[in-house]
C-alpha cells in the first residue's frame, strides 16, 4: 500500500523461495508480488527459485500405477474409442529465447507455486496466471475451443502468439517476444468484425518479451484481431483470427 | 468392435510410439487422438503415478491425482511451451500442484517427519529408483547432498510437500525465523547449484 510498507529487494530476498515454492501466505505473500510488480531483478530472482524447486520434483521416484489406470485416464477423456477428430500438427514452438507461456488458475493452495511463477512472467489485474498454470478442472472436461493465431510485427515478423479459448470459462492468452521493443507497457486490443476496437488489457515488456492473460474476453465468435499498442499507440504487432468455434470442424460431422 | 480395433491400434502404437516425441505425444493427447494419447499416458502414467504417491502417500488417493493430471494435460496441452521446460517437467508440475491441493485439504500436517528422512536418501539408491532416474534428478540429489541437512529437510518439506514455514518450524520445533532462514538458504543454495553458467544473460 503505502511506501512506508512497500517491501524492499533484500526483504523481498527472505522470501522469495517461500514464494517460489507456492508456500508463502498472507500479507507477506501480498507484499512480496506486490514488489514484483515494479522489479524486475526480482522477477528473475524467482524465476531462477521457482525453476530450482521444479527441479526438487525429479527427485521424486515413478511408481507403477495400478492395473487399469490406462483405460481409466482414457474414458476420463472420453477418448475410449477412436478420436473422430483428425490430429492437428504440433505447432511450431521452439523459437528464440526462454521464456514462459501460461494459462490460468483460480487461486487456491496448490496453485500457489504457479502464481508465483505467474507473478515473474505478467502482472495482470484481478487475473491469475500460473507457471505451468492451469485452470482449475471441473469433472467432465468439455471439447477444446482454442483458437490460436500468430502475432506479426510491423514488418511481418513472427512477433508472438494470441490464444483465444472460446469454452466456459472463456480465457485468453498472449506471449510477446518483439526484439527490438525494450521495457514498456503495452496494451493489448481486441478487433470486432464490425471494426469495433476494445482494450482488454496492459502488460510490461521486458526487452521485448512479455506475456499476458485474462480470464475473460469480449466479443463473442465475432473477433477478427487482437493487437498490441506501445504506450504513444503506436500499433506494434497484429494477429488475424480465423473464425471462432466452440468445436473443432470435424466435431461436426 | 470399436473396443478392438482400439486395443489394436494402441498396442500398435504403444509400440511404435517409442521414437515418437514427447512434444508430439501431447499434441496428440490435446488433439483427442485416441492412439497418441494413449502413447502419452503409456509414456508418463509411472512419472506421474511417482509423484502423485509420492506427495499424497496413498494409492487410491494418488490414481485420482494422476487421472486428473492427465486430464489437465489433455485440456492445456495446446498451450505447453517447450522453451519452459520438458513435458516431463510439465506434467510433474502439473501433478504435484494437484497433490499438493489433496494434501492440504486433508490435513493440517501435510507430513510425517518421520518419513522425511526416508525420503531424502531413498531417493538416491535402490536399484527401481536408479534406473528410472534422470541426469537432473541425478544432479539434484547430489545438490542436495551437499545442503545442511536441516536445509535440506526444510527444502524439501516446502518444495515437495508444499508445507509453509510455520508448519515447518512446528514439525522441526524450531522458531519460524529459523524455519524461514532454513528455506531461503537452502534454495539458494541449490540454485548456485542447478544454474548454468550463463543465467542472467536472458
Amino acid at each position: 500500500m503505502s511506501e512506508m510498507n512497500a517491501m524492499n529487494c533484500a526483504e523481498f530476498g527472505d522470501v522469495a523461495a517461500e514464494l517460489a515454492l507456492g508456500v508463502l501466505t498472507g500479507r507477506e505473500r501480498a507484499d512480496a508480488l506486490a514488489h514484483l510488480e515494479h522489479c524486475d531483478a526480482c522477477r528473475e530472482r524467482v524465476r531462477q527459485l521457482t525453476a530450482t524447486g521444479e527441479q526438487l520434483l525429479a527427485l521424486l521416484p515413478a511408481a507403477e500405477p495400478p492395473a487399469g489406470f490406462e483405460t481409466r485416464v482414457m474414458e476420463r477423456l472420453g477418448l475410449a474409442e477412436p478420436s473422430r477428430r483428425p490430429v492437428r500438427p504440433p505447432r511450431e514452438r521452439a523459437r528464440g529465447r526462454a521464456g514462459t507461456k501460461r494459462t490460468f488458475g483460480k487461486i487456491n493452495s496448490g496453485t500457489r507455486r504457479m502464481l508465483a511463477a505467474a507473478a515473474v512472467a505478467v502482472v495482470v489485474a484481478g487475473s491469475v496466471l500460473g507457471g505451468w498454470g492451469l485452470h482449475a478442472a471441473a469433472s467432465a472436461p468439455a471439447k477444446p475451443a482454442l483458437t490460436t493465431a500468430a502475432l506479426l510485427s510491423a514488418d511481418h515478423q513472427n512477433a508472438g502468439e494470441v490464444f483465444l479459448y472460446n469454452g466456459d470459462p472463456r480465457w485468453m492468452y498472449m506471449s510477446v517476444d518483439l526484439d527490438d521493443s525494450g521495457n514498456g507497457t503495452v496494451t493489448c486490443q481486441l478487433i470486432g468484425a464490425d471494426g469495433r476496437v476494445t482494450n482488454v488489457g496492459s502488460f510490461r515488456l521486458s526487452d521485448g518479451y512479455g506475456s499476458w492473460g485474462s480470464p475473460s474476453w469480449v466479443g463473442g465468435s465475432a473477433l477478427v484481431g487482437a493487437r498490441l499498442l506501445a504506450a504513444n499507440g503506436t500499433v506494434l504487432a497484429t494477429a488475424s483470427f480465423p473464425k471462432l468455434s466452440r468445436t473443432y470442424p470435424a466435431d461436426s460431422a | 468392435m470399436r473396443r478392438a480395433a482400439v486395443g489394436k491400434s494402441v498396442q500398435t502404437m504403444g509400440n511404435a510410439a517409442e521414437g515418437v516425441p514427447d512434444e508430439t505425444l501431447l499434441a496428440g493427447l490435446g488433439a483427442g487422438d485416441a492412439d497418441l494419447a494413449v502413447a502419452f499416458v503409456r509414456r508418463f502414467q509411472r512419472v506421474v503415478f511417482g509423484v502423485a504417491l509420492s506427495v499424497t502417500r496413498d494409492a487410491v488417493t494418488a490414481e485420482d491425482v494422476a487421472q486428473q493430471a492427465f486430464e489437465q494435460a489433455w485440456r492445456h496441452a495446446q498451450v505447453y511451451d517447450s522453451r519452459r521446460g520438458t513435458v516431463r517437467a510439465w506434467l510433474t508440475t502439473i501433478t504435484h500442484n494437484l497433490a499438493i491441493d489433496v494434501l492440504r485439504a486433508r490435513t493440517s500436517a501435510p507430513v510425517d517427519p518421520a518419513e522425511l528422512p526416508a525420503l531424502l536418501t531413498a531417493v538416491t539408491d535402490t536399484p527401481e529408483r536408479v534406473a528410472v532416474a534422470r541426469d537432473s534428478a541425478a544432479g539434484v540429489r547430489r545438490a542436495l547432498a551437499e545442503l545442511p541437512s536441516t536445509q535440506a529437510r526444510a527444502v524439501a518439506m516446502a518444495g515437495i510437500y508444499g508445507m509453509t514455514a510455520r508448519q515447518i518450524a512446528a514439525t522441526e520445533e524450531i522458531p519460524l525465523g529459523t524455519a524461514k532462514t532454513r528455506i531461503r538458504d537452502g534454495m539458494l543454495k541449490l540454485r548456485a547449484a542447478f544454474l548454468p553458467e550463463d543465467v542472467g544473460d536472458e
